[in-house]
């Protein structure tokens, strides 16, 4: 594919064209839409977490002003499952229709819908629902590792050389369990759902990163043909992955809809969003790390397990980077689930890698300090030639250029590696580092794009924009193409009627969508210049298409300035609206036998400050250098990355749902309680794209940002609590208590 | 009603403003078409518009705005007081309009983000935040902007980290901060 170079607009920090929409309140999400007659739904869920209903009463419900339907197991009317499928489609990660069965399985779960006129209404209803239960003791167990698996024995992730021995047989070794607790997502964005039903048709305003997919299940689900399902996100209030598949809510506001023929919202309450639409899982990971005298890794093994529901299967997937990481000999991953009365987890930003890499990089530091070797030098003394798990190369990477750039910007060489032994300002000051990767990928997408005889463009693609700029770098890829300014770029996405458009996930949108709108804006130019050639009147009629070129929205004859003509007299001429074109972007991802490993990379470096006095413990500085391919619009790429050091700031020192074992609830489940990072706790943030374009991966050789920078934050941070402190903290979050005990002890043993 | 700033201000602002709010026009219609049971009247002034309209006694400011007055822009977080997307100003004074009965606030000036300027003629916090890409998914924005609004004519110090204390009842899960940051402290120093 031809490799694009040079451009006015890709690379350049562009404005997004969405700013305006959202500072003043008008851009529209799911929650915002109205219709007439709309009515209100709210939940009723469970306040067991393991049990069976004995009695569900609501007549006293149905009696109350206002309320239109009370709906439960007998009259929800009928709901299917998906089938189960290969591939990349009809995913959900909460299998079981809502309300499928009278068995309780997590705390929160939807027993019942009321329905009313308002949402007051609707809730005092909700609430006003009598029901008991058949109560059985929970299993909410944090203990992991060591307790029953679904399956007889871990899975093998990925497996080289002989660990076992390998391990034995090491110099210098380091064997610890670290374990990181349930996270939740909580995007400030309330999990909704607008449901409109014509007798027909649904559309479903939706609260989506992936309204194809959302469609495809939605329209399995109802038990209706695709085509009798629209789904629309137009903005989206982010979700970090607990927002790309559907969950049981939307079930709901569609099933109320259908069956009152009316327009029904529902808005889940943050107190549900704890409960019923996903979480990161609780996990525990072993990690062993066996090195020679001088730091080269001979083995690693990482033995992870993480807690799933008691009907799906969720896999965190830990083993995500380990394998390709480091240079190693010898390589072991496994990867176990165990179920609890928990509702179903799901992806959460960089799912499997950002912890995998907490407790491999908290390894790879703490293995640092048995080696006496400074942790920058054992990570590029460990540097592979190649991805050593599928024995490929590697697209682009550039890992020791991040940590070498980042030892300088941080001042890593100023580093004393003694305990507590870096003061400024009469604060005792940690220094830590962490290497990160996350995947590159492309996955299947389509576009089209129009040129208009106003002089516009128009690029239409079902993907979303989540908050990471599509809307906007969607625009540059088509004013870079047509010459089309990018404020004369309309960009149409989050609508499932359009050309089907990549999950806002993964990273990939960006990798995955350019292309295809790359190409689609070139097949829109071949189209104008059709009509350049065929039309009476045009200056260049009875040219052939090779003798004309597309140079900043005109037409012209190859290389000649002189005659060109604006793009938009040569649909005028030709007496048409438009002209357009499609693209296709095939995938990557999950691909049998790969012939390149597709990365991105990074280092991390942060500093925290320490008072014992008060046991005040602040993250200070945190420098970052990513290797993500080409950055095609570094303003909303810079703010992923620094928007991802703040949540790695609160995953290290925040972050934990807890769930009281007595009943299952989640009881921090507000945001006073599950504390996130807010402004004041945000440290000096210096972010370092390297730039370095991956041709390998589309053309314009870019890959994604919106995982990475939670990547290796964590470990970041507890290796520099540990440097200030000498407490190695190996179960998130870092609480003050870990910090009271004396110097030199560790939290949690192996 | 409110709303009608939203279509009419689109002529101004790029393609995708037209096109997204020429689409959601349709849907914005007079509220309230039927009356509902249980509901009570009451004069709200908005945005220097007032507003008499049936509502359910139990609603918040916020949900009134919202669901009632269809004045979107004003966001839900936690219905709780704890995130801030709600923030509106009552008499100049930013309030979590979740916090407040819409029935207690009959008689004060109260603002919305719609009211504080709309897209071709933005207030200047609404235009250093797309300036300084104080934002991403952009749903707390609302709230941050009205709570920066008011913030300036509070009695803070100059620094950066006044701006990061006053502005952490408000909490960006994207992370914005940096740049949520830059975008007050441009419009304090204009000031």
């Amino acid at each position: 594919m031809d490799q694009v170079t040079e451009s006015k607009v890709i690379g350049v920090a562009t404005p997004r064209i969405d700013g305006p929409l959202k500072v003043s309140g008008s851009a529209m999400y799911a929650s915002d839409h109205h219709f007439p007659g709309l009515l209100y739904a709210w939940p009723v869920c469970a306040t067991i977490s393991n049990g069976t209903i004995a009695h569900l009463d609501t007549a006293g419900a149905e009696k109350m002003p206002g309320v239109v339907a009370v709906y439960h197991r007998e009259n929800i009317g009928k709901l299917y499952r998906v089938p189960p499928s290969t591939g990349f489609t009809l995913i959900l990660d909460e299998k079981r229709p809502p309300l499928e069965d009278d068995t309780i399985r997590y705390y929160g779960q939807y027993v019942a819908v009321a329905v009313a006129q308002t949402v007051e209404q609707a809730r005092a209803a909700a609430e006003s629902v009598k029901v008991t239960y058949n109560k059985e003791k929970p299993d909410t167990g944090e203990k992991l590792l060591g307790t029953p698996l679904t399956t007889d024995k871990p899975d093998e992730k990925s497996k080289r050389g002989d660990t076992a021995a390998a391990l034995q047989a090491a110099k210098v070794k380091v064997d610890a369990v670290y374990r990181i607790p349930v996270e939740t997502h909580n995007p400030i964005e309330l999990h909704a759902s607008v449901a409109v039903f014509d007798g027909k048709k649904y559309t479903l305003y939706e609260t989506s990163q992936a309204v194809v997919n959302h469609r495809d299940v939605m329209a399995q689900m109802l038990g209706v043909p695709t085509e009798q399902v629209q789904v629309i996100t137009r903005f989206l209030g982010s979700g970090f992955g607990g927002k790309l598949w559907p969950w049981p809510h939307g079930l709901l506001a569609a099933a109320c809809a259908r069956n009152l023929g009316r327009p029904v919202k529902l808005v889940v309450s943050r107190q549900m969003m704890f409960e019923s639409v996903g979480h990161r899982p609780a996990i525990d990971q072993r990690i062993q790390l066996a090195a020679d005298a001088d730091g080269k890794l001979t083995a690693v093994q990482q033995d992870y397990v993480n807690h799933t529901s008691m009907l799906d299967d969720y896999n965190e997937g830990c083993g995500e980077i380990t394998p390709f990481l480091y240079s190693t000999p010898n390589l072991l991953v496994t990867g176990g689930l165990v179920r609890r009365n928990v509702g179903n987890p799901t992806a959460m930003r960089g799912p499997g890698a950002v912890p995998g890499l907490f407790a491999l990089e908290s390894a790879m530091d703490e293995l640092a300090i048995a080696l006496k070797m400074d942790p920058v030098q054992l990570r590029l003394k460990n540097e592979p030639a190649l991805d050593e798990s599928l024995n490929i190369p590697f697209s682009s990477r550039h890992m020791k250029e991040c940590l070498t750039v980042g030892s300088e910007k941080f001042g890593w060489a100023k580093r004393t590696p003694e305990i507590g032994s870096m003061k400024r300002d009469g604060l005792t000051l940690g220094w830590g580092m962490a290497a990160c990767s996350w995947l590159a990928a492309r996955i299947e997408t389509e576009a089209t794009v129009e040129l208009l005889q106003d002089g516009s463009a128009r690029v239409a693609c079902g993907t979303q924009d989540i908050g990471g700029g599509t809307y906007t770098v969607m625009a540059q890829v088509v004013s870079h193409e047509t010459g089309i300014p990018v404020n004369r770029v309309d960009v149409v996405l989050g609508d499932s009627s359009l050309p089907p458009g990549p999950i806002s996930g993964g990273s990939w949108v960006t990798a995955s969508m350019t292309p295809a709108v790359l190409a689609a804006s070139q097949n829109a130019g071949k189209a104008l210049v059709l009509a350049a050639i065929k039309s009476d009147g045009s200056p260049f009629k009875g040219k052939k298409p090779e003798d004309l070129e597309l140079v900043d929205g005109t037409v012209r004859l190859k290389g000649q300035q002189q005659g060109a003509v604006p793009m938009a007299e040569i649909l005028r001429i030709a007496k048409v609206n438009s002209v357009s074109g499609t693209g296709k972007s095939d995938s990557t991802f999950g691909a049998a036998k790969p012939k390149v490993s597709f990365h991105s990379y990074g280092a991390q470096f942060a500093e925290v400050t320490w008072q014992p006095e008060i046991a005040r413990l602040r993250v200070s500085r945190v420098v970052t250098v990513i290797d993500a391919g080409r950055i095609l619009n570094p303003r909303p790429a810079r703010n992923q990355i620094e928007g991802a050091v703040v949540m790695g700031v609160g995953m290290a020192l925040f972050e934990e749902t807890m769930y009281d074992p007595r009943s299952g609830a989640p009881i921090n489940n507000n945001l006073a309680d599950y504390v996130v990072a807010v402004n004041a706790d945000t440290p000096e943030i210096d972010v370092t794209f390297l730039d370095y374009p991956d041709y390998q991966l589309n053309a314009l050789g870019a890959r994604g940002v919106g995982e990475i920078g939670l990547a290796g934050i964590a470990s970041a941070i507890t290796n520099a609590v540990y440097h200030a402190t000498g407490v190695r903290v190996r179960d998130l979050p870092v609480r003050i208590e870990d910090l009271l005990v004396p110097a030199n002890r560790t939290t949690h043993l192996a | 009603m409110g709303a009608a700033g939203v279509a009419t201000a689109a002529t101004a602002v790029t393609p995708l403003a037209v096109s997204a709010a020429i689409a959601e026009t349709q849907e914005r219609t007079v509220p309230q078409a039927q009356a509902i049971t249980g509901t009570m009247p009451v004069t709200l002034k908005v945005n220097g518009q007032s507003h008499s309209v049936q509502i359910d006694p139990r609603a918040t400011l916020l949900d009134t705005l919202r669901e009632t007055l269809h004045l979107t822009g004003t966001k839900k977080g936690c219905d709780h007081g704890q995130c801030g997307a709600c923030t509106v100003h009552i008499n100049g004074r930013r309030v979590n309009s979740c916090l407040t009965f819409a029935g207690m606030q009959q008689n004060v000036e109260i603002t919305t983000i719609e009211g504080l300027g709309q897209p071709g003629h933005l207030h200047p916090m609404q235009e250093a935040f797309v300036e300084h890409d104080g934002f991403q998914c952009g749903y707390c924005t609302s709230g941050q902007i009205m709570s920066a609004v008011a913030m300036v004519k509070e009695p803070w110090g100059t620094l950066d980290s006044d701006v990061k204390e006053a502005m952490s009842g408000n909490i960006c899960r994207c992370g914005a901060y940096p740049n949520i940051v830059a975008a007050v402290q441009a419009v304090r120093r204009m000031a």
